[in-house]
């Protein structure tokens, strides 16, 4: 085994079950030169997180079995090696920056790596400055970190694969949810790592960022199998069709939709709504609530009947906040009208009745342990007077229509995202709502799955009358499916075409 | 700046509360309950970072607690003295004078105490010691496995989020109809379920980090017990003991 090789899988097989049929790694075969910048592709479901999981060793350790097949990191065999000698081979970067740190701070969790592989501790604080000098994140270092975004901890996380000198880097889906510009800044940052000489491997579903930067492609078929490699920059044309057939983002300029020319009467209208990022705090005795900035300012926005909105803007400028003022959950100034009555008139539960939203992680919002249930128990909240067969019929007919009649009997947990959304997007309609508030939809998804969602959610739209305001930071998607786009800058909603999204 | 009960090594304090509060529980003196309430607070203001307020939103419990005590070991304690003190020329006065003027008063006083100097003592470690102080300081002087103590902190830290997820959960649920009231079980569901794929996941990072359970590790700051720990240790709990030996009251 060559050193020039970084990664070697050599007819790998893994499945969750002992007894499981079905492999989810199918005897992989695969090479990634030491050095390289190499990008990993593949649809949902393919295997892929689970791939980078069983190359970083985590995997059979924490569940599954290795059925057979190696893995060797740098000519050496994965098995036999400890948690320490691996993490000096591969660091790892998450999908979810929420949940890849143990301590306060940065400063903390950069000693607590360091510790981890027994380093003096003499050696530690230069080494944090060096790397903090390095990668420019001296700001955050003495944060705590949960009060820092997304894209921060991403950095924050990647400083400490950097102290820890790990060889290589292994990044599962390290830019979902991240917008433009924090996406940017990672990726700056991940340059400057592989100059020093880090090997690269990126687990992702959209190819658009690493164009500049990645040295090899490599599409992923079924079971985790390379159904193609070798692609770059230049040759990508060729495989369009590849990646047409393997349900993957193609980095195409993104087509703008066409949007409905005439003008709607508004379903949800903002007269001039000031939103303050309230931290509202339970202490001892009361609710205290700080008065943070402001997110929105006298802001204007009509927001059209039967048609589909977006809300565009970077994470954290108070997208989400705004939904939270439709449902009554977060306090603002000013007047939101839902179908010409102000919100403010309207009982709580009259207005769920006709608004509905759908969470970024729609598994917070099952309250069933079932899936046909899920929808069952929807209908009767709002049709108290239906008899139970009704509610069944009515389950079964809705299930059926958006695909997940096979799972019904699942627990909505088993799903995949893309199906749990589909579940909560159908279940919260139950009620007939008129109005459906998507936050986020992309979340943790793959093209194919963000493509069936909108275009159901635009077929409900067209055929039923239905309002959807999707937020997101995703310029391609809201170009994409929206009839208007509403962008949140300076504290205002400003209505954009969709070819200045693009710009 | 930190104070000195901050300095303090969290591992000899917790071993001091605790024998002080053992020591207290085998007497009834009304005045070294008090003294220590009153060394407790005075500490806890002068020593360390913690102000005021926390103090006081935690003694306002705690004071009601003792008032209720009191009241209780008032009228209703063992031996009903009341009607001993009602002698025909009293009888005219208020039930609670008569109350009073028994012997349950200073019964009263001496449950009403107790659980004060408890109280104090409870808050003087609690409002003074950094939780990961206390889990760096276990680890070392009480041996704690690493596995354990960084599973901790790991748990500590990812409540904030915790908090949040949990507030979505339940508007998520009231969105859809649900009546949700702050017993409700269903949402505790929900964040049963988020909690094991969190614990999985930041157990994952944790491992992707180095991180080998009971692997030998270096560490950055071993908190150590110096003189002036076990000194300020032997210094309280000689306190309670010579207060145990000359008051009388």
């Amino acid at each position: 085994m060559a050193e020039q090789t970084a990664l070697s899988m050599q007819d790998v097989v893994f499945r969750y079950m002992e007894q499981g049929k079905r492999n989810i790694l199918d005897h992989v075969n695969l090479d990634i030169p030491a050095g390289s910048v190499t990008v990993l592709m593949g649809a949902g479901g393919c295997g892929k997180s689970t791939l980078a999981a069983v190359a970083a060793g985590l995997y059979p350790e924490n569940g599954g079995v290795l059925a057979g097949g190696n893995v060797f990191w740098f000519g050496r065999a994965l098995t036999g090696m400890d948690p320490q000698q691996r993490a000096r081979q591969v660091g790892m970067l998450f999908q979810n920056p929420d949940l890849q740190f143990c301590m306060d701070t940065l400063r903390e969790e950069m000693r607590f790596c360091m510790e981890n592989l027994c380093l003096a501790p003499d050696a530690m604080d230069p080494r944090i400055d060096a790397a903090a000098a390095e990668l420019g994140v001296q700001a955050l270092l003495d944060q705590p970190l949960h009060t820092l975004s997304g894209g921060e901890k991403q950095r924050a996380a990647l400083a400490c694969l950097y102290v820890m000198e790990s060889r290589c880097l292994l990044l599962d889906e390290c830019f979902a949810n991240l917008d433009r510009d924090a996406a940017r800044q990672l990726m700056d940052l991940l340059q400057r790592m592989h100059r020093q000489g880090r090997t690269i491997i990126a687990i992702d579903h959209q190819p658009d960022l690493w164009l500049d930067t990645a040295d090899e492609f490599i599409l992923l078929g079924d079971g985790g199998r390379v159904a193609a490699r070798g692609l770059h920059k230049g040759n990508l044309d060729r495989y369009r069709p590849l990646f047409d057939d393997l349900g993957l983002f193609y980095p195409s300029p993104p087509r703008p939709h066409i949007p409905l020319r005439e003008e709607r009467a508004p379903v949800l209208c903002f007269e001039g709504v000031s939103i303050v990022r309230g931290t509202v705090r339970q202490t001892l005795f009361r609710r205290r609530s700080a008065a943070g900035p402001l997110l929105l300012d006298n802001a204007q926005a009509r927001f059209p009947q039967g048609a589909m909105t977006a809300v565009l803007g970077p994470s954290g400028c108070g997208k989400t906040t705004a939904f939270l003022a439709v449902l009554r959950r977060h306090a603002y100034a000013g007047r939101i009208t839902l179908n010409g009555t102000d919100l403010a008139k309207i009982r709580r539960r009259e207005l769920y009745r006709q608004v509905g939203i759908v969470f970024q992680n729609p598994a917070n919002q099952f309250i069933t342990q079932n899936v046909a249930e899920e929808v069952m128990a929807s209908l009767r909240v709002w049709n108290p007077a239906w008899p139970e067969d009704a509610c069944r019929a009515e389950a079964d007919r809705r299930l059926e229509e958006y695909g997940l009649s096979r799972y019904r009997r699942y627990s909505p947990y088993m799903l995949s995202q893309g199906q749990q959304r589909r579940l909560a997007v159908l279940s919260v309609l139950c009620g007939g709502q008129k109005l459906l508030l998507l936050d986020e939809p992309t979340y943790g998804q793959d093209a194919r799955s963000v493509q069936a969602i909108m275009a159901q959610l635009q077929g409900k739209v067209r055929a039923e009358g239905l309002s959807v305001i999707f937020i997101t930071h995703d310029r391609a998607l809201a170009a994409a499916w929206a009839d208007k786009i509403y962008w949140l800058r300076g504290r205002r909603l400003e209505p954009v075409p969709a070819e200045e999204v693009l710009a | 700046m930190t104070g000195f009960l901050e300095r303090w090594n969290p591992t000899v304090k917790a071993g001091t509360v605790l024998v002080c509060v053992i020591l207290l529980s085998v007497q009834y003196l009304v005045s070294l309950n008090l003294a220590v309430f009153g060394v407790c607070l005075v500490l806890l203001l002068s020593g360390s970072r913690c102000g005021w307020r926390r103090v006081a939103a935690l003694l306002l419990p705690a004071c009601l607690a003792a008032l209720g005590l009191f009241v209780m070991g008032l009228y209703y304690a063992r031996g009903g003295s009341v009607t001993q003190v009602e002698l025909d020329t009293v009888s005219a006065v208020p039930y609670a004078v008569r109350a009073a003027m028994s012997h349950n008063l200073y019964t009263a006083l001496q449950l009403a105490t107790r659980l004060l100097a408890y109280a104090g003592l409870g808050m003087l470690f609690a409002l003074s010691t950094d939780a990961e102080f206390f889990i760096a300081s276990l680890l070392h002087q009480c041996r704690l496995s690493p596995k354990f103590a960084y599973g901790i902190l790991a748990a500590f830290h990812l409540m904030p989020g915790m908090v949040r997820e949990f507030s979505q959960v339940r508007l998520a649920f009231a969105v859809r109809g649900l009546h949700v009231h702050p017993l409700s079980l269903k949402p505790i569901f929900t964040m049963l379920v988020n909690s094991v794929h969190w614990s999985e996941s930041v157990s994952m990072a944790m491992e992707s980090k180095g991180f080998a359970g009971n692997a030998p590790r270096s560490y950055y700051t071993v908190p150590r017990v110096h003189w002036y720990d076990l000194a300020g240790a032997a210094l309280a709990v000689g306190g309670i003991v010579l207060g145990m030996l000359l008051l009388h009251y």
